[in-house]
């Protein structure tokens, strides 16, 4: 068991738990403006995609971000009108959007990159680790602490940024108050659209983030699909963290120790549909017990009245 | 009525026009011929008996799914997991062909049927059952429960059920439960007049059954139903039982009629076809069938665009995409009303759209 249970299992949960963590931040934010964002798994997607091409044309790995973010918010703002603007349903434009996503990328592989299913070259640039020397001697810490990719601990950093502005800022206020009663904050003087648009925005920055790391951070290739339900995921943890950044990031820890643990038990002769299973079986079973919870204190609350 | 009606085509018409007009100025600024694209498209769809005997073969999965989404929305769910359920009872129906003892081909053909729609049910009430209990969104269970389902497919195809050939596979169905095949060379097969069938009975039990009236009300408005007496939430859960047994058939089609056993990652988004052509008819489950079509003729000829027109197959889809994004707007070609409506809606959209 020591194979699986060891000092490496730590990095290892966070480095499975990033891609999470930013699709999750992403779901969040408009969450807290009542938006369910299912297009979260389009805007990664898509982000992933053109942070592949410009990292491998241009070899700027912060290009590459910068791109993915453009591209993450023009998704986002496709969801955002159609919803906001046009009165689609936002589940409905949120399935839409991630049929476009996993279109256009197909596309944009054999059209720009010239294959089809998988992309990985050595000229993909990646987002570079940060190596402390200091810490290469000591056993533990260097385990833990040493070769932490840039956007994971800039991922840790946007959880309290997140977190500050939702819960400390003006702004935050009035975004948790269109969430709570649209039709109090027109009242109080807030332009309710203008709120959703901001919100759609900032959930486009993050959603791209998600997908830069997804194809550059977390691993160095794209491939059909590549998110594989991370951003349904990343909802899941928010719904878990109960809209609430911190404790958004605790849920997507979680997956991510499931995720790490499951990969160390191939080793032990388990068939491997079932390691692959294991992520997307335990995100429903924590979904359920997140609103199971959610359920129940709500009929507190109501009982208390 | 009759006015929203036409008022429908009308906005459908457009949307189609819309969204092939941005396809073309995408093809062209990427430096194809649009209009070459679109001829060939046509011509791989319909031309030839081959062709037309493909877009056929296509239509039938897609259709059913189509239908089977449409089903779960009218009870104000969007199953998007009947990939997962066209996997599984097309698992079933492969086992239920192969490892049953031989007998009278209709009989045998009909117990494929039902259990790969009970299955498919089944599935597909776990979503149902949670939604209405807890309120978990039935979008996301729906989709990692279909990453499940494929995993547990592929294990099952790989594994017990393997038929050791080196390929994962199960083994082969008996000879005579094979659906016949029509317009050979093509794969099209007598499953597509089982499909209408099908679907023509779903449109009687939606409008004309006492079930589907059940179904209709929920779907506009469960309070009031709850308040008639109708248990909305039972009530759900049929319906996304129906739509998940729809996905079954349609999996048991797949396997009797064109492949004979079940290979693993077969479908390829297929329910994602059906879903997104229910979806841009608004759920309206008597334009699916139309809307299916289309969409399969777009996949058939999709493929002698690539080869004569040297356009990406993957386009036919981005185009769709559009098409379905475009779609879901619902007021994208309201513009006489408007004006009129401009001040009423500023909050009841925004409320609207909350969801």
């Amino acid at each position: 068991m020591n194979d699986v249970f060891n000092i490496t299992l730590i990095y290892a949960t966070i480095r499975s738990a990033t891609p999470i963590l930013f699709a999750a931040l992403c779901a969040t934010v408009t969450q807290q403006a009542d938006i369910l964002n299912i297009g979260t798994e389009g805007i990664m997607l898509t982000s992933a995609f053109v942070a592949v091409l410009t990292s491998f044309t241009t070899g700027s790995w912060l290009l590459a971000i910068v791109l993915a973010i453009v591209s993450g918010i023009a998704i986002a703002l496709i969801m955002a009108v159609a919803n906001i603007k046009y009165n689609a349903h936002i589940c409905a434009a949120g399935i839409a959007v991630n049929m476009f996503a996993l279109a256009i990328t197909k596309f944009g592989l054999k059209q720009f990159l010239g294959t089809a299913g998988t992309f990985t070259s050595p000229e993909i640039k990646e987002i570079p680790r940060i190596h402390i020397a200091a810490l290469d001697n000591i056993p533990i810490l260097n385990d833990i602490f040493n070769n932490w990719c840039v956007t994971e601990v800039f991922g840790i950093v946007m959880v309290v940024i997140l977190w500050f502005l939702l819960f400390k800022t003006v702004w935050g206020l009035r975004v948790r108050c269109v969430g709570r009663l649209p039709m109090a904050a027109e009242t109080a003087g807030i332009s309710v659209r203008r709120m959703k648009y901001e919100v759609m925005i900032i959930s486009g920055v993050l959603g791209g983030l998600a997908g830069a790391h997804l194809s550059l951070g977390y691993s160095q290739m794209f491939a059909d699909n590549i998110t594989n339900g991370r951003g349904f995921m990343g909802v899941a943890a928010m719904n878990f963290g109960g809209m609430n950044p911190i404790f958004v990031w605790l849920g997507t820890l979680i997956f991510g120790f499931i995720d790490s643990v499951g990969a160390r038990l191939q080793a032990y002769g388990l068939p491997s549909q079932f390691i692959l299973m294991l992520p997307y079986f335990f995100t429903i079973t924590i979904l359920v017990l997140a609103m199971w919870r959610k359920g129940r204190l709500s009929e507190k609350a109501k009982s208390a009245l | 009525m009759t006015e929203k009606k036409n008022n429908r085509y009308v906005t459908l018409l457009l949307t189609l026009l819309l969204s092939m007009v941005v396809g073309a100025i995408f093809m062209f600024a990427l430096g194809f011929k649009p209009f070459e694209a679109y001829v060939q498209l046509f011509k791989g769809a319909f031309l030839g008996k081959v062709n037309l005997g493909t877009t056929l073969q296509k239509f039938v999965p897609v259709l059913l799914t189509g239908v089977g989404f449409a089903v779960a929305s009218k009870v104000g769910c969007f199953n998007a997991g009947i990939e997962g359920e066209l996997y599984l009872g097309a698992i079933t129906a492969a086992w239920a062909g192969h490892y049953l003892p031989k007998m009278p081909a209709p009989i045998h053909i009909l117990i494929c049927l039902v259990l790969a729609m009970i299955v498919g049910a089944l599935w597909a009430a776990i979503p149902a059952i949670l939604k209405v209990k807890w309120d978990v969104n039935e979008i996301c269970v729906c989709i990692l429960s279909t990453y499940i389902a494929k995993y547990f497919t592929s294990w099952l195809c790989n594994g017990p059920l393997s038929a050791k050939t080196g390929m994962p596979q199960t083994p082969a169905v008996h000879e005579n439960i094979m659906l016949t095949q029509i317009m050979k060379p093509s794969q099209a097969n007598t499953g597509l007049f089982l499909a209408v069938i099908i679907v023509v009975a779903v449109i009687w039990l939606l409008y004309r059954s006492t079930l589907g009236y059940k179904f209709l009300t929920v779907g506009l408005n469960s309070s009031h139903a709850d308040y008639m007496g109708i248990n909305s939430k039972k009530v759900v859960i049929q319906g996304m039982m129906l739509s998940g047994a729809l996905g079954g058939i349609a999996g048991t089609i797949e396997v009797l009629g064109v492949y004979g056993y079940f290979l693993d990652n077969f479908s390829l988004n297929i329910a994602n076809d059906g879903m997104l052509s229910s979806m841009i008819v608004w759920n309206d489950i008597r334009l699916v069938p139309l809307m299916s079509f289309f969409v399969a003729a777009l996949k058939s000829g999709a493929l002698s665009m690539e080869r004569f027109a040297g356009v990406p197959r993957s386009i036919v889809d981005t185009i769709t995409a559009i098409f379905i994004i475009f779609a879901t707007m619902e007021t994208l070609f309201n513009l006489k009303k408007k004006k009129k409506k401009e001040k009423v809606t500023t909050v009841s959209s925004e409320e609207g759209g909350k969801k």
